[in-house]
């Protein structure tokens, strides 16, 4: 009797859960078939079948310059990003400073804001000192929301790391850049290459901070297709989106390899 | 020379500074110009003055955004909390392989930019989309029913993009729950009604509290899914703040509203903590 209870209530429960799994993914599902529609107008389901709306990206300079030019700026700052955390965060387990308290509290502290404040601010600031509209005030601000996720993916890495080791290296002769590279490098290496495609993947989706800090030389490919869904719907976007979900699943499928999702968002949810 | 760069302190700082500066550089010192902006006369250098913020509350347009901000959150927390509740719960009971799965499943699409998966939306909800075609086609309806372009529209788009949160925030505190309990309550005759409000839903509360003021503070700030699945419409703080920002130029009042969105927000989380807090002390007191 009670195990037929048990086997029915995680039915319930379970077909609730489909529903919700699905409402979740069938957005990003849906635009795929859409984007081979033979019909110039959006909708599902799609008729005919035909590859022209992937032609007719070619149309459209820009979303082939932004979308390069989007790929750029999100290495740049995933590298950037990379280093600055990974550097700040080693610095604040390893050796403890003062302060180290208030020191990585400041360090997460734009992850407490949102990104439509942090975007005004920047803005307002670097209207004043000469850098609004230009590429390195684009790229520092997205290094900005970038470190944060890499400073708390480093740390967390480097919980497990046996700092005894570095010690043996030292004692047996090894400098303190030798020590990094050949023992304490390869140790958190896989937390320093998820706060990469992190910080990758952060500032290749971002609106919010964006959408104050592009100039019309500086467009990302986010918000070009911004702009184009406020003026016309056409299965054009569904083409290029359809491109985008391809490449983001590359990337999500290394963080879920190397890291695991459930624990990279497990530290993020607290932050915000 | 050697002693200082083998100090450790002088290497702690030396690897502190390059995350600090672009801390203080693009986010500390910007805030507060962004204040100072706020509060003076001409951009922040002139004489000290509350007009911006008087201005946003002496115009019930403004005041009405407000509102509207405030209430299609809270549809959404609403929305998460009813939608996600059940799937907490069975991922808590799930095998972990399951478990995994489902937590792949949800937040892989909260990688992928907001702005596609509204496309996505649009698609699903539009006119010509897959709900309003099938309903045609079935012939439940004759026209196509309104799902875009209003307010259900901007709490379905959020609340695809927070529930992942709500989700993951109660299922942390139901995985700990020790599983004996509801052995224990089950053998005292316990029914799964009465074993749901003294067992899951206590034990949980935590998880639904750090859910609600994620969920809350996400959609009161976010500015993509109302603009595109709102229309001019449904206009929303955020989105008001972008058009002082970049079209009236207005900058002390895009100030002022940015620090209003912030306000608001730790205000009624705050008031939310204290609510649940002294509901909770009151508890404790009674028994």
């Amino acid at each position: 009797m009670i195990r037929e209870k048990k086997s029915r209530r995680p039915s319930v429960l379970g077909i609730i859960t489909f529903f919700v799994v699905l409402m979740v993914i069938s957005p990003l599902l849906i635009i795929i078939p859409t984007s081979f529609t033979s019909t110039g107008v959006l909708r599902f389901p799609p008729q005919g079948f035909s590859l022209q709306w992937y032609e007719k990206i070619f149309d459209r300079p820009e979303f082939i310059e932004s979308f390069g030019f989007s790929l750029q700026l999100a290495i740049i700052t995933a590298v950037i990003a990379t280093v600055i955390g990974t550097l700040a965060a080693l610095a604040l387990h390893k050796y403890k400073p003062r302060g180290s308290g208030v020191i990585s509290s400041l360090l997460l502290s734009p992850l407490t804001v949102p990104a439509l404040i942090i975007g005004i601010a920047a803005l307002l600031f670097f209207t004043r000192i000469g850098l609004a509209g230009t590429f390195l005030g684009l790229l520092l601000s997205h290094i900005l929301i970038s470190v944060p996720y890499v400073v708390r993916l480093v740390y967390t890495g480097l919980s497990t790391f046996d700092y005894t080791l570095e010690r043996a290296a030292s004692i047996l002769g090894a400098n303190p850049l030798r020590t990094f590279w050949d023992v304490t490098f390869p140790l958190i290496r896989p937390a320093v290459l998820s706060g990469c495609v992190f910080a990758f993947l952060t500032s290749f989706d971002n609106v919010t901070v964006s959408l104050f800090m592009i100039s019309p030389s500086t467009t990302t490919l986010p918000m070009a297709i911004f702009n184009y869904m406020q003026e016309s719907l056409t299965p054009l976007v569904a083409s290029i989106s359809s491109i985008v979900i391809l490449l983001s699943l590359v990337f999500i499928f290394i963080l879920e390899r190397v890291y695991g999702l459930d624990r990279l968002f497990g530290s993020n949810s607290h932050a915000h | 020379m050697n002693s200082l760069l083998r100090s450790k302190g002088f290497i702690a700082t030396l690897l502190l500074v390059p995350g600090l500066i672009i801390i203080l550089g693009v986010f500390i010192l910007p805030m507060f110009y962004m204040l100072m902006i706020s509060l003076r006369e001409d951009m922040g250098q002139g004489a000290w003055t509350l007009a911006s913020y008087a201005h946003l509350f002496k115009d019930t347009y403004y005041v009405q955004i407000l509102w509207r901000t405030v209430r299609l959150s809270l549809y959404t927390v609403c929305v998460c909390l009813v939608l996600g509740f059940p799937v907490a719960m069975y991922m808590a009971q799930a095998t972990p392989k399951m478990r995994g799965l489902i937590t792949f499943l949800i937040i892989s699409p909260h990688l992928i930019s907001v702005v596609i998966r509204n496309f996505g939306w649009v698609v699903i909800l539009g006119n010509n989309g897959f709900i309003n075609n099938t309903l045609m086609s079935l012939d439940v309806i004759s026209e196509p029913l309104r799902l875009l372009y209003n307010e259900l529209g901007v709490v379905i788009g959020l609340s695809d993009s927070l529930i992942v949160y709500m989700v993951l925030a109660i299922s942390t505190s139901l995985y700990a729950v020790d599983s004996s309990l509801y052995k224990a309550a089950g053998i005292l005759g316990a029914t799964r009604f009465k074993q749901f409000f003294s067992i899951t839903l206590p034990l949980s509360i935590p998880g639904i509290f750090a859910g609600t003021t994620l969920v809350f503070s996400l959609a009161m700030s976010s500015f993509v899914t109302p603009a595109l699945m709102g229309g001019t419409s449904v206009k929303v703080l955020p989105v008001l703040a972008y058009e002082q920002m970049m079209a009236s130029l207005n900058w002390s009042l895009g100030a002022a509203i940015a620090f209003l969105l912030l306000g608001s927000t730790i205000g009624l989380v705050t008031l939310f903590t204290k609510l649940v807090e002294t509901k909770r002390y009151k508890e404790v007191f009674s028994s």
